[in-house]
């Protein structure tokens, strides 16, 4: 089917994601805010985000968790399964911005019959990070 | 005066609302529209003939996209009551008006197919004693969003944090 993805065997505590970055454009934070149905005026009008003290209009939340999810399973492949993720918050994400996005293999381990890794992310924009935390990603086994 | 709102939202912990009804459910135009978005070419969300081999024998939601389909719709507008909105608007009458999200987090327990109902009820979790950070003086809320389908199984269960404070320059 041309969809690979990576089995749990082949990965190791340690092992570095790679790394992805992406241009943040205003067209990317607006679309990101309507298709997660977020009609929050700070994430597509410039003038209320001002009001709110925001330089700008900047990337919604729930986007946040899609970005999230997108890296992971990009780098595992359709049959890694997300089972979780906790994010912490950080800078915001405005036009223009790359965010780059970086993940580390912090625990390889079996539970309830699943073959289980525990993923520390970093999504980073130029300010600092905007977003940090830990996923536990199912990878299918060989066995 | 902050002490009294404290033990005010204190004896709200534990308060639940809802169910909350998802507009539209899940449907395959918000899913495609949501990965276009995202850019995340995933089969499983968008290839039928792949899905259907998979172990979910069809095309399934992004599990992080549940919330967005329980989005409260623009128009019209719902009336909603809910511990979270009330604790953010007592601490606002407080004087605490200032709002930073700082942790969320998701665990996933069934796939959203095209076709699942969806609902979701808020319940208070926990109101931190008065902290300072580097923003201000004020409280962490957290709330707790429980998602289930149209069988009653729970989807996702999502706790949300923010801070409430005072400004520190304000």
């Amino acid at each position: 089917m041309g969809y690979e993805s990576i089995y749990w065997e082949d990965v190791s505590e340690g092992q570095e994601l790679p790394a992805k970055s992406r241009l943040m454009t205003r067209t990317t934070i607006v679309a990101t805010a309507i298709a997660t149905r977020d009609f929050t005026p700070v994430h597509h009008d410039h003038e209320a985000a001002q009001r709110e003290g925001a330089q700008d209009i900047f990337l919604n939340i729930l986007s946040t968790g899609g970005l999230i999810g997108k890296f992971l399973t990009d780098w595992s492949g359709p049959e890694g399964e997300l089972k979780k993720m906790t994010i912490r918050l950080g800078a915001t994400v405005f036009p223009g911005d790359a965010l780059t996005s970086v993940g580390t293999i912090t625990k390889k381990y079996t539970e309830g019959g699943a073959h289980l890794v525990d993923v520390d992310f970093n999504l980073t924009v130029p300010m600092g990070p905007h977003a940090w935390g830990s996923a536990t990603v199912a990878l299918p086994s060989k066995g | 005066m902050s002490e009294g709102v404290y033990e005010k939202l204190q004896a709200m912990v534990g308060e639940e609302a809802g169910p909350f009804e998802s507009p539209d459910g899940v449907n395959r135009p918000m899913i495609r529209h949501y990965c276009e978005a995202m850019e995340d070419g995933n089969p499983l969300y968008s290839d039928e003939d792949y899905a259907k081999k998979s172990k979910y024998g069809g095309v399934i939601a992004p599990p992080q996209m549940v919330q967005a389909f329980c989005m409260p719709p623009l128009w019209p507008k719902r009336e909603m009551s809910d511990p979270q909105a009330r604790a953010v608007q007592m601490m606002d009458e407080a004087g605490y008006y200032g709002v930073v999200a700082t942790t969320t987090s998701q665990e996933y327990f069934k796939p959203m197919k095209p076709g699942d109902r969806l609902s979701y009820t808020i319940k208070l979790v926990t109101v931190s004693p008065e902290k300072t950070t580097r923003l201000g003086t004020g409280h962490f809320i957290t709330s707790e969003y429980t998602y289930r389908n149209q069988d009653g199984d729970v989807v996702c269960i999502q706790p949300f944090t923010v801070l409430k404070f005072k400004p520190a320059t304000g």
